[in-house]
């Protein structure tokens, strides 16, 4: 698992199943891809992650929407981002691994407490390729510059990022290549890329002390 | 006019990309705008000027764009981001990058679908299915207007 697409959305929210994502996946250079709102099954094609995106308005709900047991299940929980005492308190909470929709915050919603936070507990930030593709003008203009102050924090505070399409159909599914051409844009090093787009797979087995099995 | 000698002519570069979904009908100068599009919204009026991107032709689902050779990586990422050719739903996937149509010509594998149309109920749509090699199948709903197109697996419709 060294090359994940982070976050897609499969039939019945997207136009294609995850089967064919996850064949496309693998015609376009990842190992796996996390699907969110759809049955997982084993596929010819990328490994399928169950992923579980939580879009709560306080942090309670966050808290009450992570025993549901269709999140249990799901091998990476991720929260959509809100404001900055949210973000704050999402980071610490040990059943989050993502959070996401940073683009869509306000510009000082994920600061250097934040991102400290995370580093410390291991949460990842989510770097969307969608507003990059999808949006024009100022919206993905704000876009590129909400992720070249995430990339800042990075490199200083360590946090680990992933990288995800948000595709809801084959046609909205990009190459490894065109992934790091994307990233570019905002500074992201070809180093960095890869990095990222292999953190899912520490997320999901994160280091820990080895168990002696009898 | 008498033509430049080779060596002072500009250096080109020949972009070959797959145009999704499979049996999609584009006309060259729709892909063109959309390329163009593309390109300007991403990179801005001057790089795409220097770059100079043009659709060299476009067949049997596949495009060739032209571009400066040093501008290729531009263009590459600019192409990433069209998500549609003339009001249609659409993807441009880079299969190579040459420095000559002709040793690109040689990657171009058209996929055609393996069996005729047949029809399918998926839900309470009516689609039309178009098989392709490796398990891949396209339903594209029956009616006049606003049609619904969903990918799909062979083992996806017998579990339906």
């Amino acid at each position: 698992m060294k090359i994940t697409d982070a976050c897609v959305y499969p039939y019945p929210a997207g136009d294609s199943t995850p089967a064919r994502m996850a064949f496309e996946a693998r015609d376009l250079g990842f190992d796996s891809i996390i699907a969110v709102g759809a049955g997982v099954r084993p596929s010819p094609g990328a490994e399928v992650l169950r992923g579980a995106v939580i879009g709560a308005a306080s942090i309670k709900d966050v808290l009450k929407q992570v025993r549901d047991p269709a999140v249990r299940r799901a091998d990476v929980v991720s929260v959509n981002a809100r404001d900055i005492a949210f973000n704050r308190a999402v980071v610490s909470l040990k059943e989050i691994r993502v959070v996401r929709g940073i683009h869509a915050t306000q510009r000082n919603a994920f600061d250097h407490v934040a991102a400290r936070s995370a580093a410390e507990h291991g949460v990842a930030v989510d770097i969307s390729l969608a507003p990059l593709i999808q949006l024009r003008g100022t919206r993905r203009q704000r876009a590129l510059q909400r992720y070249a102050d995430i990339l800042t924090l990075q490199r200083r505070y360590g946090f680990p990022l992933t990288i995800s399409s948000d595709a809801r159909s084959i046609l909205e599914q990009r190459p490894v290549r065109d992934v790091q051409g994307l990233c570019g844009l905002f500074g992201m090093t070809g180093t960095e890329v890869s990095e990222a787009l292999a953190s899912v797979g520490r997320l999901v087995t994160p280091d820990s002390p080895v168990k002696v099995v009898r | 006019m008498k033509p430049r000698p080779p060596a002072m002519r500009t250096k080109r570069r020949y972009i070959l990309v797959r145009i999704l979904p499979y049996g999609m009908v584009a006309d060259q100068k729709q892909v063109y705008l959309s390329v163009i599009e593309a390109a300007t919204s991403l990179l801005g009026d001057a790089v795409v000027g220097l770059a100079q991107p043009a659709v060299v032709s476009c067949d049997g689902g596949y495009a060739v764009v032209r571009c400066r050779r040093g501008s290729e990586a531009d263009i590459t990422t600019a192409l990433a981001t069209v998500t549609s050719v003339a009001d249609e739903r659409a993807a441009l996937r880079t299969v190579a990058v040459s420095g000559t149509i002709h040793a690109l010509r040689r990657r171009m594998k058209p996929i055609r679908p393996a069996q005729d149309p047949a029809e399918t109920a998926v839900g309470d749509g009516c689609f039309t299915a178009y098989r392709y090699p490796r398990q891949k199948v396209d339903l594209l709903e029956k009616g006049i207007k606003h049609q619904k197109l969903l990918f799909f697996t062979e083992a996806d419709l017998e579990e339906r």
